[in-house]
């Protein structure tokens, strides 16, 4: 039944996946591409922080197109088929949460590949050590936890989905209007700060995301 | 008898404007039943309770001789379930389709499923969204038969399609039940399609079960009398009047349900004067039927109906 659920899963998002993997495995070396020796450890950290952003949105963008994914055919036919199967609710999604966790070691494996390759590349100064694996690792878990949280909400109803979006959506026009007319309030960095600095859960796309670090 | 399918006093309120109302269903196990009744009246909502897609408000189910929904894993291990609409996964191929399904069913006959899609000409390697109407409908049918189920739960199965493919989806169906005594519960509004396979008949409208019997006696039960003059005490028939109308001659015409040769004498008991006793096809007999029920006629529920025969 896995291998079945796996399949289907991995027949809709396999494009999203290959492009994930390739730009995985392509930013840790188009991050040290350039970097000769002579270079300081400072200017070497200062260039490969520039990319450090890429990560955390490669996995963001991973594990959302891919829980989406995961339910679209599912929500085209109204769960009728999933439904009808002899298999308990439960069991059918933790199966499709699963497969998707699987896949996503495919865009991990593109960034730790690259990420071995590119410090094979370079000379890397004194004082300064390589993390790929760390680097690989983080990434694994960071679109874990967006696939995770995405997967959560595209599996309830429209409904559901549309109340969060509705959520984010008012806070921003709110925002929007506030900053019109001058009031001197900013609502969305309480709840970017809830979310993304400790012990917020999205705590991991924040912070350092480094090739090469002290 | 056992009952393949029973329902006590089902209830389930999916709107406002539409309640399925105390249902008491009983299908025969081994028996071809069709369910029959207009658009709208409640026939799809009775399969997704019966197959625990919903869950009632009252009453209960039990499939196969098991609760639903509490039990219902192992009922639908055991059931093959055709949709009114597609319900698959439209981006699969036709032999990924086959796999997927597979998987699920431990007694799923592989070679039959190859052999069926290849006589009904299935290319393994077209997707499903390509597929035309009749070909997801021989799909669909192939996939529920080849679980081997001993239910076999159909939704509108031939709605739409061409008379060819209809017939094709059909015979499909009937082989297998004659091979593997298996129940089969049909839902449609095509009534003559019925008429021609099935032994037992439920019929539904607005929510409400008008009537339940095997479906020799439904086409037989239901007459047109056409009387000279009408027979007195007319609220003390042996006989169900479902319909009457009076022509400009004077004479009569009832749509009677229940009517047996012998209550000719009856008639002549009550001076009444009997021109013509007429059958009516299974559609006529439905027509009549359902015109009864809603114009506040006593409609008969569940197979005490057949008391009045007697």
């Amino acid at each position: 039944m896995f291998k079945a659920i796996l399949f289907t899963q991995w027949k809709w998002g396999r494009l999203l996946l290959l492009l994930a993997t390739l730009a995985g495995f392509a930013i840790p070396l188009l991050s040290v591409q350039g970097l000769t020796t002579t270079y300081g450890n400072f200017y070497v950290v200062t260039s490969l922080q520039a990319f450090g952003i890429a990560y955390p949105l490669l996995a963001g963008a991973a594990g959302l197109l891919l829980s989406l994914s995961a339910w679209t055919s599912d929500h085209r036919g109204r769960h009728v088929y999933a439904l009808s199967l002899p298999v308990a609710r439960w069991r059918y999604v933790l199966m499709r949460y699963q497969s998707g966790l699987v896949l996503l070691l495919l865009p991990m494996l593109g960034i730790w590949l690259g990420a071995i390759l590119a410090t094979r590349f370079i000379h890397i100064p004194p004082g300064l050590h390589p993390y790929a694996s760390s680097l690989a690792l983080r990434f694994a878990l960071s679109a874990a936890l967006a696939y995770t949280a995405f997967f959560a909400i595209s599996s309830g109803t429209p409904r559901t989905a549309g109340i969060v979006l509705g959520i984010a959506a008012v806070l921003v026009a709110i925002q929007v209007l506030a900053s019109a007319a001058g009031f001197d309030f900013n609502l969305l960095k309480p709840v970017f700060d809830r979310l993304f600095i400790w012990p917020g859960p999205f705590e991991i796309f924040t912070g350092r995301w480094m090739l090469l670090d002290v | 008898m056992t009952n393949a399918i029973e329902t006590k006093d089902l209830t389930y309120r999916p709107g406002k404007s539409f309640l399925l109302d105390h249902l008491n269903l009983r299908v025969p196990t081994g028996a071809i039943y069709g369910f029959l009744g207009p658009n709208g009246a409640g026939k799809t909502t009775t399969i997704r309770l019966v197959l625990g897609l919903l869950k009632p408000e009252a009453g209960s189910i039990a499939v196969l001789g098991k609760p639903v929904p509490s039990r219902v894993r192992e009922v639908l291990a055991r059931t093959g379930y055709v949709p009114e609409r597609p319900h698959l996964h439209l981006s699969l191929t036709v032999e990924e389709s086959r796999r997927f399904h597979r998987a699920f069913y431990p007694g799923w006959d592989d070679p039959w499923a190859t052999e069926q899609l290849r006589r009904f000409g299935l290319e393994p390697n077209r997707l499903l969204r390509q597929l035309s109407k009749g070909e997801m409908g021989k799909l669909m049918i192939t996939l529920a038969l080849a679980q081997r189920p001993e239910l076999l739960v159909l939704d509108e199965p031939t709605d739409g399609l061409d008379p060819v493919v209809r017939r094709e989806l059909l015979s499909a169906m009937l082989e297998y039940v004659s091979e593997r005594g298996a129940t089969v519960f049909i839902s449609s509004h095509l009534v003559h399609e019925l008429e021609r396979v099935c032994d037992w008949v439920g019929v539904l409208d607005r929510g409400r079960l008008v009537s339940e019997m095997p479906m020799q006696d439904f086409k037989n039960g239901i007459k047109r009398l056409v009387f000279t003059s009408p027979p007195h005490l007319v609220d003390q028939t042996p006989f169900q009047i479902l319909a009457r109308e009076t022509l400009d001659s004077g004479s009569e015409v009832w749509v009677v349900r229940g009517w047996q040769p012998d209550m000719v004498t009856w008639v002549l008991h009550q001076e009444g004067s009997l021109r013509e006793v007429q059958d009516l096809d299974l559609e006529e007999a439905f027509v009549e039927l359902l015109s009864s029920a809603r114009g506040g006629g006593a409609p008969n529920v569940g197979r005490p109906t057949m008391a009045a025969m007697a």
